[in-house]
């Protein structure tokens, strides 16, 4: 159990040397590392290849990571040929990595703070913000307690495991809550921001919006929110010392 | 924009932590504008500027999908200087609008330094392929804590960057209330123009489309209706 509550903690700072040629691969080194301990003393010669293979290229969500960690793990200690390994870790870095976006990056994430700048705004203060972090790390850690377990109970078959869980359909559900909760937040945020200006500058500023939103469609790829903030700060300051 | 050293220190402290939770190690949200922009505010004693802050640089944060290997923007040490100038004017309208400048230009900077940090990594990675091969542990070890540590080092620079930002602003742009308030409605208007572009882009035409949609029209309604 000391084992697993090590690699857990490990496992948040999975991307702590992330490059672009491994990748996640030497943060999964580190997280298995505790976990492979024990197969020194009872397998010393597989020890060191072990320790090789799991610091290879891995690229996946970091908070489904433990997934991957566990069943290479596991089938480390299986005697699973190192090869069948080596494919099992390739094999599981796009439906984490797409599972793992859709559910944090594309959901759990932007619903959870979209909800707390709409709380915010409503006058919740930082204690809005101070719940939001409370409650999405204890989810977060369960997910990774989660997948740790999964994927050392499971070896080869994670694959199976992660289809039958709860994580597919709670990828899509997150999309779901961070659509409506952009949604909410959004209005909220415009009335708590422009409420204290005239009526011609919100007008103005909530044109601008529109014009961002158009200029970002238009653009497509090109377009980049911070480079569109900052030119349009530049050419209000220029028109302001012109007209003075 | 004179702080007191204890502030000085807790603000730099506060910008290596976020900026190392951004991808480092926890990952624990930490790094997120409105956490970033509060904390701070508590720290300079302005919360009230830290969550104006705070919440206008989140809804860019919002538009920004961390997928892969992508490049996005680091607002974690940006928004410590953007709330340490902030607290200075007496009013958020007069002061967000160039708060907002110096938090995109050094979460800008931010990003670029990420490509930084990996870069030499890789280098280091390179010099010790033979130990990883050979599965030495302690190599791996060592890679890890000196990548984390080398983001501390660009999270520092870049917390340092930001302060002296707000501090030269804070100093010398003497602006006009008029301006300072064109500003404010400027940054206020890019960053809802960021937010729902960042929305509809990731919504599609599916389920999540129709929420957003139902969430926006609905809430718009019932303020409409208060």
């Amino acid at each position: 159990m000391n084992r697993r509550l090590a690699a857990l903690r490990r496992l948040y700072a999975i991307q702590g040397a992330w490059n672009y040629e491994r990748m996640l691969g030497v943060g999964m080194g580190y997280a298995a590392e505790p976990l492979l301990e024990e197969l020194a003393r009872s397998n010393p010669s597989r020890h060191p290849e072990a320790v090789a293979r799991s610091a290879e290229f891995f690229n996946s969500h970091p908070y489904l990571a433990g997934l991957a960690l566990g069943a290479s793990v596991r089938s480390e200690y299986d005697g699973t040929p190192g090869a069948h390994i080596s494919r099992l870790r390739t094999a599981l870095c796009s439906p984490l990595g797409a599972l793992g976006d859709q559910l944090f990056w594309a959901g759990a994430v932007p619903a959870s703070v979209a909800a707390t700048v709409a709380v915010v705004t409503l006058g919740a203060g930082p204690l809005a913000v101070a719940a939001f972090v409370l409650l999405f790390n204890a989810f977060r850690a369960w997910v990774a307690w989660w997948a740790l377990r999964t994927g050392l109970d499971s070896g080869t078959s994670v694959g199976a495991a992660i289809r039958q869980s709860w994580l597919p359909r709670a990828a899509h559900l997150a999309g779901v809550a961070a659509g409506l909760a952009i949604g909410v937040a959004v209005p909220l945020a415009a009335v708590w921001y422009l409420a204290p200006f005239s009526r011609g500058g919100a007008a103005g500023a909530l044109a601008l919006a529109a014009g961002g939103v158009i200029a970002a469609r238009l653009a497509g790829p090109m377009y980049a929110a911070p480079r569109f903030a900052l030119s349009a700060l530049a050419a209000a300051l220029i028109f302001r010392l012109a007209i003075r | 924009m004179s702080l007191e050293p204890a502030t000085w220190l807790l603000l730099l402290a506060w910008g290596i932590l976020v900026g190392v939770d951004l991808v480092s190690v926890p990952q624990a949200m930490l790094a997120r504008p409105i956490v970033v922009g509060t904390v701070a505010g508590a720290i300079l004693g302005d919360v009230e500027a830290g969550l104006r802050v705070g919440v206008l640089l989140e809804l860019f944060a919002l538009d920004v999908l961390p997928v892969g290997a992508s490049w996005y923007p680091d607002y974690g040490p940006a928004t410590v200087g953007a709330v340490a100038y902030a607290s200075v004017l007496p009013a958020w309208e007069q002061s967000l609008g160039v708060a907002c400048a110096i938090g995109l230009t050094v979460g800008l900077l931010g990003g670029a330094s990420l490509q930084w940090v990996r870069h030499r990594v890789v280098r280091d990675l390179n010099m010790r392929t033979n130990d990883l091969a050979a599965g030495r542990s302690a190599a791996i070890r060592g890679l890890q804590y000196r990548s984390i540590g080398r983001d501390a080092v660009r999270s520092a620079g870049l917390t340092l960057i930001a302060l002296g930002l707000a501090e030269a602003a804070a100093r010398w742009l003497a602006l006009d209330p008029g301006t300072s308030h064109t500003l404010t409605l400027v940054a206020i208007g890019c960053g809802l123009a960021a937010v729902i572009g960042g929305a509809l882009r990731s919504a599609g035409r599916g389920a999540r489309m129709r929420w957003f949609v139902a969430g926006a029209a609905g809430t718009a309604l019932l303020l409409g209706i208060a």
